[in-house]
């Protein structure tokens, strides 16, 4: 509701009425006599203006209260009529007093209601020097008629004389309202300035903590700091000036271009130290060489730190075209609300990355269940081989990949691989990596042959930047034989006897070259395998497992604990492996995931029968997934 | 991870990268950023120098890898110098010794570039 728009209009109603009002009292007085009908008329011109005017009045005595409280306007109203009707009444002197009494309290009840003018404290300081303008004409306009001696109201007495007071007193209650309402609006247009200030800042600190609560997009959240500021600071123009990858860009820019901003930024920037600005800061732009090429002539500016975490996030600007600078009441105010800003921007930062974290943890939440589910769920089953195999995830999904191929009774193919990358793309990766050595491990039984088709494969699929490291080995049961070939993987460890040997074929990694190189380069070897030997497959994930200090385990350790325990079974061997990972590495999280593959030839076991399958119990917080040794 | 940092140096027509710290996943994006600007300038003669490099990861090798076709399509080459044996071995294990020169010293990288005038030699 725009009070001052309303009060206006109706003042200029009464103003309108008052000037027709003397105007026609001026017509009466010059014609002298005329037919009455034309006195009739201004009569009941007169009645409907009073009434209007009476409305209008009322009105302005309702603003800003509830109509309960009306109990003293309907009192004054019974006076005034009591007055207009003794006046008609009661015409010997001596009862005269009658109607005077209820004059004079009419006029108590009169300054009574004049005084409920509150509402015009929340004017604004303009609408505030309009309404005294007003005041000022309508109240001499008021008393002008009120005073009215002349033929006219002589003519309203002879017309009706309580009409006559009737009128008389509601002229007087317009004089002493808006007189009344002329100096409390006097008085109060000194302090309006501030009051308005003030009355800003509570409506925008509220709208503003409401905004803390609510605003989820960054952008948005900028857009109202500045809007706010223009508006609290009575300022021109506001930006922030944000810091992003070392660049000071403005940012929700109100009221001014970028380019504008983005040239006082650098004035700014001369002038103020980034990281030790603590508080607003003034700044006069008459010292700014380059402020000609500014559109408009600004004059002065004011610099607050938004900060988040102790550290300067970003600078928020207001900036003024008019000579005066801003006061310390407008510091006080960008200040203040530079603050919630700050809280907002750094609340808005927070939930941010709390999302990003949220989504990644998702992500990894789903590498880890693909690659879960890519992983075989057992052990193939041999009578000459023991077969162990344990896979602990990282956190961030890592990419290793191992799987068994029972090609027949006879004839055992197997795969490790670990994908460059991490996370859902590595997992991606992997699937697809199992999907091609699934498929060609049916129709191709040499490991050369079948790394150099899933190279040609993935050299296509992969993006530049990713490679994946495979092992692919078969064992022929009936021969006694593996051969292995290595595409850029790990070495495969035989153990045999008390030695360890590293078996490392030539070859590149998969997606790794484009042409012709990788199948010139990969070689496969064969081995005889001899009772007790037994194949260690692995990642780097072992290996490159860090202590606090950031030494690898090392391939030099992890074959000295093999061949210690060398002649113990499979899942005895591996379980020994992974305790002495986890306990070189118990103060260093694992970085990357670790595959340990172990295949024990047993030829003559075959002959005893009985076998056994047991899972490994779980090691500390670390899974272990799918072993499994026969005896 | 740990800090990572690189520096580029002029020799002649030959950019040396000088590598430090830890190249990994979350470090390979300023060496990638190096690549580019050197293509940018036309500049495909590149020398890694990986003396004050203490670790590299899978992300960090796919880096060489990203843009190598790249500089030997435009006679350039992207040579490796100075590697510790842990970062060598880790090279090594992958085959890209057979993709990439790899130097004891940048010296003899600088050299090769001279002798060769310009043409990559795989």
């Amino acid at each position: 509701m725009n009070i001052g728009i309303l009060s206006a209009f109706i003042f200029f109603l009464i103003f309108f009425y008052s000037s027709v009002n003397s105007l026609l009292f001026e017509n009466v007085n010059n014609t002298g006599f005329l037919p009455t009908i034309f006195t009739f008329v201004y009569f009941l011109l007169i009645i409907g203006f009073t009434t209007y005017m009476f409305v209008a009045l009322r009105h302005l005595f309702l603003l800003g209260r509830s109509s309960r409280q009306n109990i003293y306007f309907n009192t004054m109203i019974v006076f005034f009529l009591l007055a207009s009707v003794s006046a008609r009444f009661i015409t010997s002197d001596e009862l005269s007093f009658i109607s005077a009494t209820f004059i004079v309290v009419s006029t108590m009840l009169m300054v009574i209601n004049s005084l409920r003018i509150s509402w015009i404290a929340f004017l604004t300081k303009k609408e505030k020097i309009t309404l005294l303008f007003l005041s000022v004409v309508i109240t001499v306009l008021f008393i002008v008629n009120a005073n009215n001696t002349g033929n006219e109201s002589l003519m309203l007495l002879s017309f009706s004389k309580p009409f006559n007071v009737f009128i008389s007193l509601i002229l007087i209650y317009g004089a002493i309202y808006f007189s009344v309402l002329f100096f409390t609006t006097l008085f109060h247009i000194p302090t309006a300035e501030v009051f308005d200030r003030k009355a800003q800042e509570v409506s925008s600190l509220q709208y503003f903590s409401k905004l803390i609560t609510q605003v989820l997009d960054f952008d948005e959240l900028t857009e109202t700091v500045t809007d706010i500021t223009t508006k609290v600071s009575d300022a021109d123009a506001s930006w922030i000036i944000w810091k992003e990858n070392d660049e000071f860009i403005p940012i929700a820019n109100k009221n001014i271009g970028f380019v504008d901003s983005d040239l006082i930024n650098k004035f700014i920037l001369q002038k103020i130290n980034w990281n030790d600005l603590s508080e607003t800061k003034f700044l006069m732009l008459t010292e700014f060489d380059e402020l000609v090429k500014v559109s408009n002539l600004y004059k002065a500016l004011t610099v607050s730190p938004l900060k988040a975490h102790g550290k300067v996030k970003g600078l928020l600007v207001a900036i003024r075209k008019d000579e005066d600078r801003f006061n310390e009441e407008d510091k006080k105010a960008i200040a203040t609300f530079s603050d919630y800003a700050s809280v907002a921007i750094e609340n808005s930062g927070l939930l941010e990355e709390s999302i990003e974290k949220e989504r990644l943890e998702k992500e990894l939440d789903v590498a880890r269940e693909i690659q879960k589910k890519i992983l075989p769920e057992k052990n193939p089953f041999y009578d000459e081989l023991e077969i162990s195999s344990v896979f602990i995830p990282a956190f961030e999904v890592g990419g290793d990949f191992y799987d068994f191929f029972e090609i027949s009774k006879t004839k055992l193919g197997f795969v490790i691989a670990d994908v460059s990358g991490k996370g859902i793309s590595a997992a991606f990766i992997m699937a697809e990596v199992k999907g091609i050595f699934e498929s060609l491990s049916k129709t191709i039984e040499s490991p050369k042959e079948i790394l150099i088709n899933a190279n040609d494969i993935l050299k296509h699929t992969l993006d530049t930047k990713t490679f994946v490291s495979a092992v692919y080995g078969l064992i022929d049961i009936e021969k006694g034989q593996m051969k292995i070939s290595r595409a850029g993987h790990c070495p495969v460890i035989l153990l045999r006897n008390d030695i360890a040997k590293s078996v490392k074929p030539s070859g590149i990694g998969l997606g790794i070259s484009k042409d012709d190189h990788f199948k010139e380069h990969l070689d496969e070897v064969t081995i005889d395998l001899e009772e007790n030997d037994a194949i260690v497959l692995y990642t780097d994930g072992i290996t490159e497992a860090k202590n606090e200090s950031l030494e690898d385990f090392g391939e030099k350790y992890f074959t000295e604990v093999l061949l210690e325990n060398r002649n113990n079974n499979v899942d005895e061997i591996s379980r020994k492996v992974i305790q002495e990972v986890t306990m070189f590495s118990h103060n260093h999280s694992q970085y990357d995931d670790i595959t340990l593959v172990l295949l024990k030839w047993k030829p003559r076991q075959s002959k005893e029968g009985g076998r056994d399958r047991q899972k490994i119990k779980k090691d500390g917080d670390k899974e272990w997934q799918n072993s499994a040794h026969q005896l | 991870m740990a800090e990572f940092s690189t520096s580029i140096v002029n020799k002649g027509d030959v950019s040396i990268i000088n590598l430090s710290g830890y190249l990994d996943a979350h470090t390979a994006p300023t060496l990638e950023n190096n690549f580019t600007e050197l293509i940018d300038q036309n500049k495909f003669k590149v020398v890694v120098n990986f003396n004050d490099l203490a670790y590299i990861s899978s992300a960090g090798l796919g880096v060489f890898m990203a843009y190598i076709e790249n500089i030997r399509n435009n006679n350039g080459d992207i040579k490796l110098t100075n590697m510790n044996d842990k970062v060598f071995n880790i090279f090594d294990l992958l085959g890209f010794p057979l993709l990439y020169e790899i130097f004891k010293t940048e010296e003899e990288a600088v050299k090769k570039f001279s002798e060769s005038s310009g043409v990559g030699s795989k």
